[in-house]
């Protein structure tokens, strides 16, 4: 038992790291892309075949490395850096909103078939395996699980704080103003694409920081392991956390993959239908996503507001909850507008 | 009174399809100067604000402000030489808190690098501090000061216009193009814009104003420019135009209103 909840707290701490990169780009960008998923898969797959060495025959890939794990991660980033900053220059040059969306989703798409049917690239939809004990040294089974949630965890947690710092620095400052308005972020000096391009790339370097991990984490992946459409889990992940707040999203994270996944476990699927417990998943999902929308849209920890710094942690929790009440209450908002500007 | 040219625009022209929004169009801004921008609605007023800013681009002629050649330059670098414009609405960014939109205004963009963002946040989180009582101050100045910490969207009509102004007076610009400050505001509130656009001009900005209420013209503007079908039809004092038949023409004979 201790071991299935170690398995699934490890999926949540790997699937946090990838929702705060999503976040980076929805969140904080406004920028609701659909092809973060196909960042995750290309760094399970880089790291795969930068790790698990020669392909025997009939199987075959590329490279073929036999690269220690710790230094395929930062080469796995790189590649999919390099592969996002593509993507991202196509479609956030001068579309937006659905356009975007639908633009990257074509991208994912492209991509999900081009890998399962060009066989010489990660040998198609056999998909890849052997990357085992990464970390090296002969532990035991057991161990060697703990071993690697703990270091999830500790990789979960310093990006955390790396995304929380850039969250209230000047920068996610900037972004956020862009999202709110392009056209008065450039009236003040800022590069509406440059700065949305810097967010989707740090995004993206977050999602395959969170594939390489998760390639050490299942050792084997074939294009039956991940679907495009699975980033809705991960936006039901944030949305539930809470939008634009990176604590929230990690949050978010553990609830919808802990709190999922248990729940679907125990969905009775008879031998006939075993699609029915999966298919009952997603319906939940998207039930849960209605119903944050619809009770709490701000997410449980909404984002923060940038303040001036004076107030105490507890008035910054009360204007917090006040800026959700606020915020998506038009009445009240009209209310405020009666006091006028002579108060 | 009136000092260098600051703003150059020559014989600068666009047309949408078949309509010609700015036809062959020459003004001068001399730095230290609020200048009146006004005509008839359709006159092309806010086209040449567009074209001049960088958001829309001319099929001929030029604009030069301080000697450099704008056309051809995106919105975000000509403001970085110091041009600042408004739009007929207000457009704060509605999520970021009241002091976080003024903040923006007068931050630096080197301070928001990515990397510097990443590696030296203790030492931003000074500098910050220690532009907050500057900030506090200009918020003080238009009344926004209680409210800096709620969300700029709910804000009503005329503390948004506010905002618009402690954004530009924190961002000092050279030159501010204030595209119908007036618009949806109460007279109360009319007099604190016109003090604005004076507190402006004594920081040392250049003020542009497109406006439709002539009285608010003659009080706030040094210089008035009448714009009418896409060109300047006069320039001048406000008491002499008034007595121009083809300024009377333009607004009494076309004016839709």
């Amino acid at each position: 038992m201790l071991q299935y909840w170690i398995a699934i707290l490890t999926e949540a701490a790997i699937f946090g790291v990838l929702a705060l990169g999503i976040d980076m780009i929805w969140g904080w960008s406004g920028d609701f892309d659909l092809s973060a998923y196909a960042y995750f898969a290309l760094g399970v797959y880089m790291t795969m075949v930068l790790t698990i060495g020669k392909p025997s025959p009939p199987v075959e890939y590329i490279l073929g490395w036999h690269l220690p794990y710790l230094l395929a991660v930062p080469i796995t980033i790189i590649v999919v850096i390099a592969f996002a900053s593509i993507i991202g220059a196509i479609a956030l040059r001068t579309l937006r909103e659905v356009y975007f969306s639908i633009t990257t989703l074509g991208a994912v798409w492209a991509i999900y078939y081009l890998v399962e049917n060009f066989t010489p690239l990660f040998n198609g939809y056999n998909g890849l395996s052997g990357l085992f004990d990464p970390m090296g040294g002969g532990l035991s089974y057991n161990a060697y699980h703990y071993l690697f949630f703990a270091f999830c965890l500790i990789v979960l947690f310093c990006v955390y704080l790396l995304v929380m710092r850039l969250s209230r620095s000047p920068f996610g400052r900037m972004v956020r103003a862009v999202r709110d308005d392009e056209r008065a972020a450039s009236v003040y000096g800022r590069n509406v694409f440059w700065t949305k391009y810097r967010t989707y790339l740090t995004g993206a370097a977050l999602a395959g920081l969170s594939g390489s991990l998760f390639a050490a984490y299942i050792g084997a992946f074939n294009s039956l392991d991940w679907a495009p459409t699975e980033i809705f889990v991960l936006y039901a992940a944030i949305l539930v956390g809470g939008r634009g707040n990176p604590r929230g999203v990690v949050l978010g994270s553990f609830i919808v993959y802990v709190g999922f996944v248990e729940m679907t476990r125990y969905i009775p699927s008879p031998a006939a239908r075993p699609e029915l417990g999966p298919a009952l998943r997603q319906i939940l999902i998207g039930l849960l996503i209605i119903l944050m929308l619809r009770f709490r849209p701000g997410g449980l920890i909404p984002e923060r507001l940038g303040t001036d710094g004076s107030q105490g942690r507890r008035s910054r929790m009360r204007s917090m909850f006040q800026a959700q009440q606020d915020g998506h209450d038009e009445s009240v908002a009209t209310a405020h507008a009666d006091d006028g500007s002579d108060s | 009174m009136s000092g260098e040219v600051l703003l150059e625009v020559a014989d600068l022209t666009k047309s949408f399809g078949g309509v010609v929004a700015v036809d062959h169009c020459s003004m001068t801004v001399r730095e230290g100067t609020v200048v009146g921008l006004i005509g008839p609605n359709g006159a092309g007023k806010s086209s040449l604000i567009d074209l001049v800013t960088g958001f829309e681009h001319p099929d001929s002629g030029s604009v030069r402000f301080d000697g450099a050649e704008l056309i051809g330059l995106r919105p975000d670098v000509i403001s970085r030489m110091g041009l600042i414009r408004t739009f007929q609405t207000p457009r704060e960014w509605r999520d970021l808190s009241v002091i976080d939109n003024v903040r923006v205004g007068r931050s630096k963009l080197a301070r928001e690098s990515l990397f510097r963002s990443l590696v030296f946040a203790g030492s931003m989180r000074r500098d910050e501090a220690v532009e907050t009582s500057e900030i506090r101050q200009i918020l003080k100045d238009y009344r926004l000061d209680d409210l800096r910490n709620d969300r700029a969207i709910n804000l009503s009509g005329g503390q948004k216009r506010l905002l618009e102004f402690a954004r530009i007076t924190a961002a000092r610009p050279r030159l501010t193009i204030l595209d119908e400050p007036m618009g949806g505001v109460n007279p109360v509130l009319g007099e604190r814009i016109g003090e604005a656009i004076r507190d402006l001009k004594r920081a040392g900005s250049t003020v542009i104003v497109v406006e439709h209420n002539l009285p608010f013209i003659e009080k706030t503007c040094d210089e008035v420019v009448v714009m009418d079908v896409g060109t300047v039809i006069a320039e001048g004092d406000f008491h002499d135009l008034r007595d121009n038949a083809r300024v009377v023409d333009a607004y009494l004979g076309n004016d839709d209103e």
